[in-house]
């Protein structure tokens, strides 16, 4: 039998789950998925949760019903979480050892990843990665195989992701009120890296901007490693309230005028109306201007930006990213936001798309995907066991 | 400090820049000038000129479109602090409701405060005829300028053109009147008096002035202290405010005949108009025998209660490359307004802006819906 394994991101406008298989060749596939829309969540944050609980049941019920009519027999109990939202950080720390024997062998590697892992963090903050960038013998930087090397100093430098554990548990507690055991929390920014970058692209440099509903993770890489990660808490949901703001509409009107009308360019030819249905049957349909819809939506994004930019200004990053952008995530879908970035940010721009992982062919915008299949690949990569299949707590899919 | 380097003339659009040279030519030698405008055809009279937007716009103007021109400045912005460099007051004039002046001066008056630059911003708003949206721009923009700005001073088109009939000597006398009150302005603070104001006491004053009316009249004769009372009282620009008057300052020009009694007659005039309830009273005199021999002219600033914060609290002097921290000082300029759905969600805080509040309206970018 083949491994599976489950992802499942409680987003702020959707939760989703998929299922993972990995093939022959150990290629992974994602052989069933489902998302439901959100309620309770804010921000990427869990603000009710037996709301919470109610998602996370339906889409384990639509999960159920998909393989249930594929024939499929499995048991799910467990899954990955990915997470996301603004109280996630990312500190820089050093792991520093002697080089005993003038030499770097296996003794000082191992040493010096023990002291990488010593970071301490408040007890309110829970790690969700750590991540190994390079290694430093004395003055020598950037060194990513430091063994048989001479000096008396081997220092390896990581980037250690962390979270706010209350936000973590909400997810966990609404997570086992739904019968579904979380296995580990995975950071969606990264996530969706992995998934979507191949080791050029990492090696020359380049920025993934992963576009959620309540949030905007990014993910710089260079020289092959991960060089700066965070998340800033804007996301299309802003678009959204602004749009509603703007036009006074309600938020389900102003959501079906970001997906269907705006765009992230203003001046992009087309009827210069667009027309507001009613919001209840009472109400008449308006129209409004197609260019200060684009208005407000541009504004919202180029400001989002500009707090992207300056972030990588600070921390000397920005004129590192040779390879360019890549967007991912729901927010990545809004019409023309490609070209928006590519004239911001001075950079080519992709979208996208996982490419380590297959199934997702027949998917309208696969991007959106891109952080549960990079959570996928780590389930793969990492798991040991592999064991989501029998013997747990857990749902029956006939 | 040097008064001449440290107060700055700043133009801004087609309108803005045409007061600005009115002023420039008015006052001669001796007054920093930089005019601003997305047309290239603005800097043929000008001695520094920022062009906005010219990989956008190519130097051919907006076009009468706030959303490009406000475009054009974020494009074009970080090229005005070496112009600033060593400015400590900029005095904007500007036309708002629609082109440059409605799309650059915000982002133009925000750089400056962002540099610890008080601006005083005089700006004429729309005719009445020429429409509600035009209004409506106007309006949108004037209460983000004054979030930003040290001391506003916005003048309805309608209240300055008198009865003139063709619109060519409306628009003739609109400029005259803005260039005349803002040259008599920078008189009073660059020229030399009995009783002094200079750049660094009208900093301190307007740094948080906020909203404010300005008339500036001139009589000649004998009775000439008691007319420009008697205009004062009547003047249409001082009788647009709807708050009661809490500070004036009152600028009195003339040559060396200027008499005691006549800064008196003046001085009570417009105590007695406008002063009951206002707690500060400021009084400077120019004496210039050349541009004012037998003639009295006064510039007369008064700022309303509902303006910002006392004048006590002085904000920093700008340094150049250190942006982000002086932002991060700064109180949010807006309330909860607009936060919608993320009102009980923790907010997201950049550089002192709550960005969960519409960005257009943080942006004050004025919508044509």
């Amino acid at each position: 039998m083949s491994n599976f394994y489950a992802a499942m991101e409680i987003g702020t406008t959707r939760t989703v789950l998929a299922i993972g298989e990995e093939e022959v060749g150990g290629r992974l596939k994602i052989t069933c998925h489902a998302e439901i829309p959100s309620t309770g969540v804010r921000k990427s944050q869990i603000l009710d949760i037996n709301q919470a609980t109610s998602s996370i049941k339906s889409v384990l019920h639509a999960i159920e019903k998909k393989q249930s009519e594929a024939g499929s027999t499995i048991t799910l109990g467990n899954a990955y979480l990915v997470v996301s939202g603004q109280h996630i950080k990312a500190d820089p720390f050093q792991g520093m050892v002697p080089i005993e024997g003038a030499k770097v062998g296996p003794e000082e590697l191992d040493a010096v990843f023990r002291s990488s892992r010593t970071m301490q963090i408040p007890k309110d903050r829970e790690f969700l990665d750590i991540v190994d960038q390079d290694y430093e013998v004395d003055a020598l930087r950037g060194i990513t195989a430091p063994r048989g090397m001479s000096g008396r100093i081997l220092k390896l430098n990581t980037l250690q992701i962390h979270a706010d554990r209350n936000r973590i548990d909400n997810a966990r507690t609404a997570a086992d009120e739904a019968k579904l055991e979380i296995r580990e929390p995975l950071f969606a920014a990264t996530c969706a890296a992995d998934a979507v970058l191949d080791e050029h692209e990492k090696r020359n440099g380049v920025l993934v901007l992963d576009i959620g509903g309540g949030s905007t993770g990014y993910a710089a890489y260079s020289d092959g490693h991960l060089v700066t990660t965070g998340v800033i808490g804007v996301g299309g949901d802003h678009i959204t309230n602004d749009i509603a703001h703007a036009f006074q509409t309600t938020n389900a009107q102003a959501e079906q005028l970001k997906i269907e009308s705006a765009s992230a360019i203003i001046g992009r030819p087309g009827e210069p109306r667009v027309k507001v249905p009613g919001s209840s049957p009472l109400m008449e349909t308006r129209t409004i201007s197609r260019r200060a819809l684009d208005t407000v939506v541009n504004a919202r994004l180029r400001e989002l930006l500009t707090v992207i930019r300056e972030t990588l200004e600070d921390q000397d990053l920005f004129n590192r990213l040779h390879a360019g952008v890549v967007l991912t995530g729901g927010g990545a879908a809004m019409h023309d936001i490609d070209d928006l970035v590519k004239r911001e940010l001075g950079m080519p721009v992709r979208t996208g798309k996982p490419i380590h992982v297959d199934g997702l062919d027949g998917e309208k915008f696969p991007a959106s995907f891109a952080a549960v299949a990079g959570a996928l690949m780590y389930a793969s990569r990492t798991d040991e066991d592999r064991s989501i299949l029998s013997g747990l707590i857990g749902r029956f899919f006939k | 400090m040097n008064d001449s380097s440290s107060m700055m003339l700043i133009g801004i659009g087609g309108g803005g820049s045409a007061i600005a040279r009115g002023v420039r030519r008015a006052f001669g030698e001796g007054l920093r000038f930089l005019a601003i405008d997305t047309d290239a055809a603005t800097a043929a009279d000008c001695e520094d000129f920022l062009l906005l937007g010219g990989n956008r716009l190519s130097g051919r103007g907006s076009g009468g479109d706030i959303v490009a021109a406000r475009l054009a400045t974020e494009d074009s912005i970080n090229s005005l602090d070496p112009k600033i460099e060593g400015v400590r007051l900029a005095i904007i004039v500007t036309s708002l409701g629609g082109g440059t002046g409605g799309g650059a001066t915000l982002e133009t008056v925000k750089r400056l405060d962002s540099l610890g630059i008080p601006s005083i911003v005089f700006a004429t708003t729309p005719f009445t005829f020429e429409g509600e949206d035009r209004q409506r721009s106007a309006r949108g923009v004037m209460a983000m300028i004054e979030e930003a700005a040290g001391a506003t001073f916005f003048v309805p088109l309608d209240k300055i053109v008198g009865n003139a009939e063709r619109l060519d000597d409306a628009m003739r006398r609109a400029v005259d009147t803005m260039a005349s009150a803002v040259t008599l302005f920078w008189r009073l603070v660059e020229k030399p008096g009995y009783l002094r104001l200079d750049a660094e006491r009208i900093r301190h004053l307007v740094s948080k002035a906020g909203r404010g009316r300005f008339a500036a009249v001139s009589s000649m004769g004998p009775d000439r202290a008691r007319d420009i009372s008697d205009m004062i009282a009547r003047a249409p620009l001082l009788t647009t405010g709807s708050g009661p008057v809490r500070a004036i300052l009152c600028g009195v020009l003339a040559g060396e005949d200027l008499r005691l009694s006549e800064i008196s007659t003046i001085s009570e005039g417009v105590r007695s108009a406008f002063g009951n309830q206002a707690t500060t009273f400021e009084l400077a005199t120019v004496n210039d025998e050349d541009t004012f021999s037998g003639r009295i002219s006064v510039v007369l600033l008064l700022f309303e209660a509902n303006a910002k914060d006392d004048y006590s609290e002085e904000k920093p002097a700008g340094v150049l490359g250190n942006k982000r921290k002086k932002r991060a000082a700064k109180p949010l300029g807006i309330g909860p307004q607009g936060r919608g759905r993320f009102n009980n969600a923790e907010p997201t805080i950049w550089n002192s802006e709550d960005l969960d509040i519409p960005t257009y309206l943080r942006r004050g970018i004025s919508l044509d819906v």
